[in-house]
């Protein structure tokens, strides 16, 4: 997929754990652990916003976009 | 109101009944995968049994089996390999129901494989038509609109549980 998740990037400069920030914003680990490791396929709104408002972040810290020539669905 | 998994379910009460017919299907797709082996020896067989030393005939040996009877035997075998193919299919579909877990990418190939083995062997009964007019064999070799409606239908399953696979994934890695 194009878009790639820098969450542990973000962790790591707050000091946080994903145990912690699972907790703050009441989304499951295992939850989270999909959106880490680029799995996941979909973010909500309300998580994302969460995510951000915990981390004090922008959406952009956490999501990049780089082209890898791929069609949009490949599966 | 009949429950959709679970005992006492529509699936588990097909589920037994799929499990009888292929049990039935096997016993009649055993005894004709035989049936094709042995009947082009059946001639030969009698007539070396005939000549072997104190083995004598009355009159003349007339092994009455023919080309026609085994294009009947043919029609037959494809037809219950197409069945037990689908049924086998259909076990396996329905085992993934009553685990909870029905839209999965392997649902959508199965519906799809069920779909070509209809088409296949409905198509065999052109097949089996000329081999018929060759022989004279009397079987049932007429096609059938409603049939490839019903296979069409399969092909539209398969292709609904493609997407409904995809919209589950994407449900379960939605965070």
């Amino acid at each position: 997929m194009s878009i790639s998740v820098k969450l542990d990037r973000v962790l790591l400069d707050r000091g946080m754990s994903l145990t912690e920030l699972s907790e703050r914003v009441g989304v499951t680990i295992a939850n989270l652990s999909i959106l880490k490791t680029g799995k996941a396929k979909a973010i909500r709104f309300s998580t994302l916003e969460a995510i951000c408002k915990e981390l004090q972040c922008q959406p952009g810290d956490i999501l990049f976009f780089e082209d890898d020539g791929r069609p949009i669905r490949d599966d | 109101m009949i429950r959709a998994i679970g005992k006492g379910s529509l699936a588990s009460i097909l589920a037994v009944g799929l499990h009888i017919v292929r049990v039935i299907v096997w016993i009649a797709f055993a005894g004709l995968s035989a049936a094709i082996v042995a009947i082009p020896l059946i001639p030969p067989f009698a007539h070396w049994l005939a000549g072997l030393d104190g083995v004598s005939v009355n009159g003349d040996l007339d092994v009455d089996v023919g080309a026609d009877d085994f294009v009947v035997v043919l029609r037959n075998f494809i037809s219950f390999g197409v069945a037990l193919y689908v049924v086998e299919r259909l076990l396996e579909l329905l085992k993934t129901l009553r685990f909870g877990t029905p839209f999965v990418k392997e649902n959508a190939i199965r519906f799809r494989n069920v779909g070509i083995a209809l088409l296949v062997g409905e198509l065999s009964k052109i097949f089996i038509g000329i081999l018929a007019m060759i022989t004279g064999a009397d079987v049932d070799a007429d096609l059938d609109l409603m049939i490839f409606i019903a296979i069409a239908a399969v092909f539209v399953l398969a292709e609904v549980f493609r997407e409904g696979a995809r919209m589950k994934e994407e449900q379960d890695l939605t965070v």
